[in-house]
């Protein structure tokens, strides 16, 4: 944690700062995922399409022509936001509501679907999705003339502090009545809900949460990138995810952090030197660790600590 | 008097076979080098692509440097592997731009990716793109170039023989993404004026799970020839064609099946065209020292596939005498160096238009008896795009 605030001082390299910014965007779509797989038990095999989806609705809403539009982008983030927990709330009617309730590997099969509809939709949404060229973005995060918080420090300061933010917004939700309750629907679904708690609404709200959170993500990543195209809802993004989660440490909230960092920034590096062995270097890797350390990283870390 | 004469003519000879003997010994290069960033598709879906374009430009610069480098600096390759994945192109071009201020960045593959990289590249650093893959063509920009074919180059050429031998009557298939379209739109009125006529325009998924509409469509339609922009699974339709007993007969047209993609589904492919800049039965001593010159350095049996290795490797000679003519590596002068610029590459005289396209020889094969063959080889064919900087 200190060694990121103190990054920017220690380096000089602006693009470095920025990789370091896209990071952060990474960790908080892994705590979203963290937050309902880690806490709640719902594994998900579909979050790209929350993450992937913010950056669609904001291209669409900010390049697109027409009745209002183009809106400006702080309008379209907060559209991307709202989207994004409006689908969750959509989405968690229908599985988690009822004498059909999903769970398990029912749900994660739900969400994989999910993902692999998001993918299609993306690339069969001629000239309103771009298909599969996706959407070029020209905005730009920050106020124009004001200051630029798009790339570099600016963009790094963005990122750090939404991620503070939302780490310690974590932090409090699952001190709350719904979190301890979402912790105990984990454990033992039924016993919660012989308890006489309203474990469906519990799970809607926990999931809408995450689901806003990955979409507030995504629209910033994308914007940054400058252009989002179909494979950020789909399949492949929603597995990625799932592997920082398991490398930092699932169930832990610094956990996912970690694995968002250390992953990507792997993947990043070595994927420009190791040219021809990268792959395999970052697949062994990642199987020591799981093997060494199953409860991942952050996990083992902690535990080490309280013995 | 006279024998002064005689002296200073003797000298003369000296000096001018000294000089002409020196051409065998290059002063090595020195000094800072010029860098070529290269955003590489090394793993992924394009992989055989990405490593066809990267080892053609490095069998580039390794020969320009052992000519003397450019201006007499050194040139230096950083690749990064953008995984054929969009987000990936975004972070390494922002590497290659910002971090490894490269003068030149090469690639990549997909032309989402080319829009990624346009973007970073182009709009946001200030540098030149050199793209190297055959696309759709229609970026117009000071400081973007495209060393691969555009569909004019390869549709024109190829309408005309593909009626001659099976009908007039064409069927357009494609994978539903810009390229396939935009090909197809600039196909059309080559189609119409040679006499054609197009029975059926379809487009499936990128990666489509089945043929059956495809099947349908060639029962209902009956057309003569198929001409397909369907790279990705054009084994997968074949087959398909293959199990419904239509491909007997039909005949088939692609601008995208090079030496390797075709040896993997060469059964099915039989006696389709393809009109590509190179392949390894194209004909020339330029072409035949390029194979050697790859084969000598990565192995007999690897070979360049289509399009993109061979404008990698006429990219960066190109580019050393851009840079050397205009004296500098800042991007707009060698850009302006660029356009006019004409280089005798592995497929004959290329030249850059000012639509930042190149004008180039393109060969057609057909497919028989497993094995490409020759049918004829078109130089100087105008890329035909309307950008005009």
């Amino acid at each position: 944690m200190v060694a990121l605030l103190v990054l920017p001082i220690i380096s000089s390299d602006r693009f470095l700062i920025d990789r370091f910014g896209r990071y952060f965007l990474f960790a908080i779509f892994a705590l979203s995922v963290d937050l309902i797989w880690g806490y709640g038990g719902m594994f998900t095999f579909g979050h790209a399409a929350f993450f992937g989806g913010g950056g669609y609705i904001v291209g669409m809403l900010t390049t697109r022509s027409g009745w209002v539009l183009p809106v400006p982008f702080w309008m379209a983030l907060v559209a991307a936001v709202a989207t994004s927990a409006l689908l969750a709330v959509a989405l968690s009617y229908f599985v988690f509501s009822g004498k059909g309730a999903l769970r398990g590997v029912e749900f994660a099969v739900v969400t994989l679907a999910v993902a692999v509809i998001a993918e299609r939709l993306a690339n069969a949404g001629g000239s309103v999705s771009g298909g599969q060229n996706g959407i070029l973005m020209q905005s730009r995060l920050g106020i124009p003339g004001v200051i630029s918080l798009h790339r570099g420090y600016g963009f790094y300061a963005l990122t750090g502090l939404l991620l503070v933010a939302t780490y310690v917004g974590l932090k409090w939700f699952l001190q709350t009545r719904s979190g301890l309750i979402i912790r105990g629907i984990r454990e033992n679904e039924d016993r919660v809900d012989l308890l006489g708690y309203e474990v469906p609404l519990i799970k809607r709200r926990t999931f809408v949460l995450s689901g806003a959170l990955a979409g507030m993500a995504g629209a910033l990543f994308y914007v940054h990138e400058g252009i989002v195209s179909p494979t950020a809802v789909g399949v492949s993004a929603s597995t990625l995810v799932l592997l920082w989660v398991v490398l930092g440490g699932r169930g832990t909230l610094l956990g996912p952090i970690i694995g968002a960092i250390i992953l990507p920034h792997l993947t990043a590096s070595l994927s420009g030197t190791l040219l021809d062995t990268w792959l395999v270097v970052v697949g062994v890797i990642l199987v020591l660790v799981i093997v060494v350390f199953p409860s991942g990283i952050f996990g083992f870390l902690s535990k080490a600590r309280d013995v | 008097m006279r024998t002064r004469r005689l002296w200073v003519v003797a000298t003369a000879f000296t000096l001018i076979a000294a000089a002409c003997g020196g051409d065998d010994e290059v002063t090595p290069p020195s000094g800072d080098p010029i860098v070529i960033g290269i955003i590489a598709d090394l793993t992924g879906a394009f992989a055989t692509y990405g490593n066809s374009l990267t080892r053609s430009a490095e069998l580039a610069v390794k020969e320009v440097n052992a000519a003397g480098g450019i201006d007499g600096r050194p040139v230096q390759i950083i690749k990064e592997d953008i995984q054929s994945d969009v987000t990936a192109t975004v972070d390494k071009a922002r590497k290659l731009v910002e971090s490894d201020n490269v003068d030149l960045v090469m690639g990549p593959i997909g032309s989402d990716a080319n829009d990624a990289a346009y973007q970073t590249v182009v709009q946001e650093g200030g540098k030149l793109l050199f793209y190297t893959e055959t696309y759709e063509g229609g970026k117009c920009d000071p400081l973007y170039f495209s060393f691969g074919a555009v569909p004019a180059q390869q549709i024109r050429p190829m309408i005309p023989i593909l009626q001659d031998e099976y009908g007039t009557n064409v069927m357009l298939f494609g994978a539903d993404y810009v390229w396939p379209r935009r090909s197809f739109e600039i196909a059309k009125p080559i189609i119409a004026d040679g006499g054609g006529t197009v029975v059926s325009e379809l487009y499936l998924p990128l990666i489509a799970d089945d043929f059956s509409e495809l099947v349908q469509e060639v029962r209902d339609k009956q057309p003569d020839y198929i001409f397909s922009l369907y790279p990705a699974l054009w084994g997968a339709a074949l087959k398909a064609l293959d199990d419904a007993a239509l491909l007997d007969g039909l005949g088939v047209g692609t601008i995208f099946l090079g030496d390797g993609d075709y040896l993997g589904i060469a059964d099915l492919a039989e006696n389709s065209y393809t009109a590509l800049p190179y392949f390894t039965v194209a004909e020339g001593a330029a072409a035949e020292d390029f194979l050697t010159a790859f084969q000598a350095e990565y192995g007999a049996d690897q070979f360049p596939s289509g399009g993109e290795g061979v404008g990698a490797y006429d990219a960066v000679w190109m580019y050393k005498e851009a840079v050397e003519k205009a004296g500098s590596t800042d991007p707009t002068a060698v850009a302006e160096e660029l356009v006019g610029l004409s280089f005798d590459g592995p497929t004959g005289k290329v030249t850059m238009t000012s639509s930042h396209h190149l004008e180039q020889t393109i060969n057609l094969v057909q497919a028989r008896n497993g094995q490409y063959v020759l049918v004829d080889s078109f130089s100087d064919r105008d890329p035909e795009e309307a950008c005009d900087l």
